[in-house]
């Protein structure tokens, strides 16, 4: 669905944020790219619907290689949606139909489709009613979520979301989980980069870790949070609840390598060694 | 209390009302007022429209003052130099320092200018508080304003929150530093600011524009026609 291969990218001479890194996402999953700030998680996804084009290197969708030109590009860019981190970079528009019409509208879409694509994305993303609102009257979650409507209103293949929980309140966090499960659920695949480890196994099915620019490591989140040399190289934690797990162990109970990842996989694992003793 | 503009625009009684009406009604008045020239109409136009603004659009009155304060204050000092050192004709007042003085014909002009400007900034200030920008320039693009004016206006408008934001908050930070403290810092820290703001904006406007090319921008942005509401 989803390939890259070998990418490199410099910004310049002497510092090269992506040195290699090749990954692939099959269709209709929903992956996490962990890894701390500046490992080059952002470069990559710009890479990914050609924003930046690589020194080396190639991207594939749908097998297809990813071309520069700007009819290839216009294609490209509809099928994978890119969710900037910080909103305010992303929405432009004096209102909040406007902003989502934005893209639809570079498709080339008739004003009917367009009309009909706005609405059915504002009611997606529960922020119908909200059209002619001016998107710096909203909060933090709100743009977030118009900003994901934008997205969502070109219909793609792909979602490709560069740290969505960053500045969302705890309720804003749950919701945006819920509303991304739902999507992929309907089919989108997603690509979530983030190193808010807590929620990873909540949504991931597979985990790609990275660290400066290479990719270290990729499986599902029990394989990596079991790995804490792979952890600590990139400078990340296990999820708060796994923590606690692998205390406990140390204090005497044996998990046989298996630790919870989730609050209901922790709540079972609790049940079953209260049932022991 | 803090003067938001667009707020107001966007809650108060006239905000629904057809903006193409707002829009000539405001140009109409602001070209009768320049056109007459007449001191009386002047002082009749300004009570006529602050009053459309405070008791019609209830808008309040404090925040209606805070818009004419700042251009009122460049207004004064513009009339002060206009009466100091414009005009000749007949001198009436001899300032004493350099040889300064007033003359008929530059009371005349400071005076006239003081009350064109006076009798005008109400109707500005009607169309300003009363309509969303976003209003606004629809109605331009509908009557063949040039598009590229109206997309950098509409860009414009979007990023100065961000950016006045951004320097809203940096101040604070410098603040809480004791930035401003003496003389000697406020310079220095304002060089500061201003440096960083450029550079910040450097940053976001590439952010923008890869934003915008994400989803397919082509050099030219299209213009949405919202489904009319079925009544």
């Amino acid at each position: 669905m989803l390939e890259v291969k070998n990418i490199k990218y410099s910004y310049n001479s002497d510092y090269q944020a992506l040195k290699g890194v090749s990954l692939k996402v099959e269709k209709g999953e929903m992956v996490a790219l962990l890894g701390k700030n500046g490992a080059g998680k952002s470069t990559l996804f710009l890479h990914l619907n050609g924003i930046y084009q690589p020194d080396e290197g190639q991207v594939f969708i749908d097998g297809e290689e990813l071309k520069y030109d700007k009819k290839s590009l216009l294609k490209f860019r509809q099928k994978v949606g890119i969710v900037f981190q910080n909103p305010d970079d992303q929405i432009f528009a004096p209102t909040v139909e406007e902003d989502v019409a934005f893209g639809p509208l570079n498709l080339g879409l008739s004003m009917e489709e367009v009309q009909d694509r706005v609405e059915e994305a504002l009611s997606r993303v529960g922020m119908s009613g909200f059209e002619k609102t001016a998107p710096h009257h909203l909060s933090g979650g709100q743009k977030k979520r118009v900003a994901i409507a934008g997205i969502l209103a070109m219909k793609p293949e792909v979602m490709v979301l560069d740290e969505p929980t960053a500045g969302l309140d705890p309720q804003g966090v749950v919701d945006l989980s819920i509303l991304l499960n739902e999507l992929n659920d309907e089919g989108i695949t997603i690509v979530i980069s983030t190193h808010e480890v807590d929620l990873v196994p909540n949504y991931a099915k597979r985990v790609f870790v990275m660290v400066d620019g290479l990719l270290i490591a990729e499986g599902t989140p029990k394989e990596i949070f079991a790995k804490p040399e792979i952890l600590e190289q990139a400078n990340l934690k296990v999820p708060i609840v796994t923590d606690l797990f692998q205390q406990l162990e140390r204090e005497g109970f044996d998990m046989h390598g298996d630790y919870p990842l989730t609050i209901e996989e922790a709540k079972e694992k609790f049940l079953e060694l209260l049932d022991k003793n | 209390m803090k003067f938001d503009m667009d707020y107001i625009a966007h809650h108060n009684e006239l905000t629904e009302t057809n903006p193409y009406l707002k829009l000539f009604l405001t140009i109409f008045l602001l070209v009768l007022t320049l056109a007459l020239d007449n001191l009386y109409f002047d002082v009749f136009i300004f009570i006529v429209m602050s009053v459309v603004i405070l008791a019609i659009a209830k808008i309040n009155y404090r925040s209606y003052f805070k818009f004419l304060s700042i251009p009122m204050a460049f207004l004064v000092i513009t009339c002060i130099f206009l009466m100091l050192f414009f005009g000749k004709g007949e001198v009436i007042y001899e300032t004493g320092i350099f040889g300064i003085v007033i003359t008929t014909d530059s009371l005349h002009y400071a005076v006239y200018t003081f009350m064109r400007v006076f009798g005008c900034l109400p109707c500005l200030g009607f169309l300003a508080l009363t309509t969303p920008i976003a209003k606004i320039l629809n109605c331009l693009r509908n009557m063949k304003v040039p598009r590229i004016m109206i997309e950098i206006a509409l860009l414009m408008y979007n990023t100065i929150f961000i950016f006045l934001n951004e320097i809203d908050t940096m101040q604070k930070a410098q603040n809480t530093r004791l930035g401003y403290h003496s003389y000697w810092s406020s310079f220095k820290s304002l060089g500061a600011l201003i440096s960083t703001i450029f550079l910040r904006s450097l940053d976001k406007s590439e952010t923008l524009q890869f934003a915008l090319d994400s989803r397919g921008y082509t050099g030219e942005l299209p213009v949405y026609e919202p489904r009319k509401k079925e009544n």
